[in-house]
């Protein structure tokens, strides 16, 4: 009975260093967004202090704010949603259910771009951008967003789609239904749920972009993933208003992670499950 | 899981024989196509075209510093390339990154997930905990470390290693301890994505097995080894090729931490390829790095898949 005690307060003991080793980094900034600087920087490291929002005042309101940045990411990651969506869903449902000649090269296409590096394209994307006067401006970048974005809500959506009983459309077409309209009344609302989990994880890849985002944004847009590097400069670090940027910039990507808890398994795997075998 | 694919469709094809199965046949080919066009341009538009363009200018100088140098030269940049101590070196470091990464995700996300999954309580802790991690940007999570975590004395890592008798290191600077750190922030960040893939699939794998495996008296390790392990291979097969290619296209997590320094101690394929076009501005010399990348991602994922065909 004991070994068996032991072996438990064992695993239990190692869970909880793997459970905190985990969510100490996230705990740590946001401990520290709430300090003052020389709080940050006490040795040995304060658990204890006088909480401020002051750095939060400072990175919300102050010189150098980051309110712009905040709102080009918030720009930049709806817009990149919406425009995925309208050419994702239509495609996917093709890609799902309908009959054409072609199709498996077609899915399989959607997956090849899916591993292009990104540090292999960012070259041309930023000749071709600079020359049709697109750096630095919101059109360019969503249009390289959907590079990424594109193939992966086509593969997620395609997993829903297929889920759908096919009598549902039969049922329609018989009524005289057209195949448009039976697209938009019958099935878009079947995968409703798809299409949130979707616009979910467009929204956090978008937001959490940074290569595309540092070499093709300016001082007109400039996400937060970006404008985070103000704070660390060569001649000094400003280490509770990091800390603040750091939390704003998480807090949005966090909430969401935790509202599509039970899809993230099936978002973060998809391609690789549904297209193993055609890879 | 392509037969679902297959199956669905044969459902659908009742073969066309008589003319209005045609006309219907017909029909549908053309709302599939009006239905895959936006897409399919904008994919190509973003990601085929750039492709081509990408070993276009790998044939030209193209110095944006120095542009009155600029000129095709053919295959003059891959002649430079192979000799090109630096882009060598940088194979290696994205070679030992990916290799470190992979294994250290696998191995140590699977060992939770046997963990958890025999847990009767705070199963469900585990799930948010592990959501975390995975849903911060890499920029985000690399500046987290380099500062709060890894920085001299305050930074929580040092302030451990001092308590531990092993003295304030360097954990930036020192070339091995870079590469050791860059290789911890990237299992800290992924390591989770595999734990929660692997619970998931050893959740669904059937009780009854277990059962028979019991009553025939094999022990933990060779329930693990026979029945746990080659049940468990087509999904860890998965998780090795999901993040060797997230591992070999990694940037932003170096980027922000070390900016693949000191020196070229951290750099790995990506960073070159990026230093050289928007660093030291020469572009036709970076673009042959990004195909010599390119051509490494592909040639790894092509042994990775024929592994996983391979029984």
């Amino acid at each position: 009975m004991t070994a068996k005690r032991l072996r438990v307060f064992a695993l239990l003991a190692i869970s909880m260093v793997f459970l905190l080793a985990w969510a100490f980094p996230i705990i740590w900034s946001v401990l520290n967004s709430l300090k003052t600087d020389s709080d940050v920087l006490a040795y040995p490291p304060k658990l204890v202090f006088a909480p401020t929002l002051d750095a939060y005042r400072d990175v919300l309101f102050g010189s150098g704010s980051i309110l712009p940045n905040l709102l080009s990411s918030a720009i930049i990651s709806v817009g990149t949603t919406i425009v995925t969506m309208l050419m994702a869903v239509p495609a996917a449902y093709a890609l799902a259910r309908l009959r054409f000649r072609g199709k498996k090269f077609a899915g399989f296409y959607v997956l090849a771009t899916q591993m292009l590096p990104p540090v292999g394209i960012i070259i041309p994307y930023f000749l071709v951008l600079r020359n049709i006067g697109w750096i630095d401006t919101y059109q360019g970048i969503i249009l390289i967003y959907l590079s990424f974005s594109l193939p992966f809500a086509i593969w997620l959506l395609v997993s829903y789609f297929e889920d759908i009983p096919f009598e549902m459309e039969e049922a329609a077409y018989l009524d005289g239904a057209s195949r448009l309209k039976t697209l938009w009344r019958i099935i878009i609302p079947q995968v409703r749920g798809g299409i949130a989990v979707t616009v979910v994880f467009v929204f956090l890849n978008a937001w959490n972009e940074f290569l595309f985002a540092v070499v093709l944004s300016g001082n007109t847009v400039r996400p937060v993933t970006v404008a985070m590097f103000n704070f660390v400069s060569v001649e000094q670090t400003l280490w509770a208003k990091l800390a603040a940027v750091s939390v704003l910039a998480m807090l949005p990507v966090v909430v969401l992670g935790v509202v599509a808890q039970k899809h993230i398994v099936k978002g973060l795997t998809v391609g690789a499950v549904k297209g193993g075998g055609r890879r | 899981m392509a037969t679902t694919a297959v199956t669905s469709a044969g459902i659908a094809s009742e073969a066309p024989r008589s003319d209005f199965g045609r006309v219907l046949a017909q029909r549908e080919r053309r709302f599939a196509a009006a239905l895959l066009a936006p897409a399919f341009l904008a994919l190509m538009a973003t990601t085929t075209f750039p492709l081509l363009f990408l070993v276009y200018t790998s044939t030209f100088r193209m110095d944006l510093a120095m542009p009155f140098t600029n000129g095709f030269v053919g295959f003059e940049n891959y002649q430079v390339l192979l000799s090109d101590e630096r882009f060598w070196t940088s194979l290696l470091v994205s070679l030992v990154y990916t290799g470190s990464t992979v294994a250290l995700q696998v191995v140590i996300g699977l060992a939770l997930a046997l963990l958890v999954m025999d847990m009767k309580r705070g199963q469900g802790w585990f799930r948010v905990i592990a959501i975390l991690p995975v849903v911060l940007s890499p920029a985000v999570v690399g500046m987290i470390w380099r500062t709060f975590m890894l920085a001299p004395e305050f930074g929580i890592v040092d302030f451990l290693a001092i308590n531990a008798g092993l003295g304030s290191k360097n954990w930036l600077g020192d070339p091995t301890l870079a590469m050791v750190s860059v290789i911890a922030i990237h299992t800290w960040q992924w390591t989770p994505f595999a734990f929660m893939v692997l619970l998931a699939s050893l959740a669904s794998l059937p009780e009854d097995i277990y059962e028979a495996a019991r009553l025939d008296r094999a022990s933990a390790w060779q329930r693990f080894r026979r029945i746990t392990l080659p049940l468990l291979r087509p999904a860890i097969v998965m998780v090795i090729i999901m993040r060797t290619m997230v591992a070999l296209t990694a940037f932003a997590a170096i980027f922000t931490v070390t900016a693949g320094g000191p020196g070229t101690a951290t750099e790995i394929l990506n960073l070159y390829a990026y230093r050289k076009s928007f660093t030291e501005l020469s572009i036709g010399y970076g673009s042959a790095l990004a195909v010599a990348l390119l051509i490494v991602t592909i040639v790894i994922s092509g042994i990775l898949f024929a592994m996983r065909r391979a029984k």
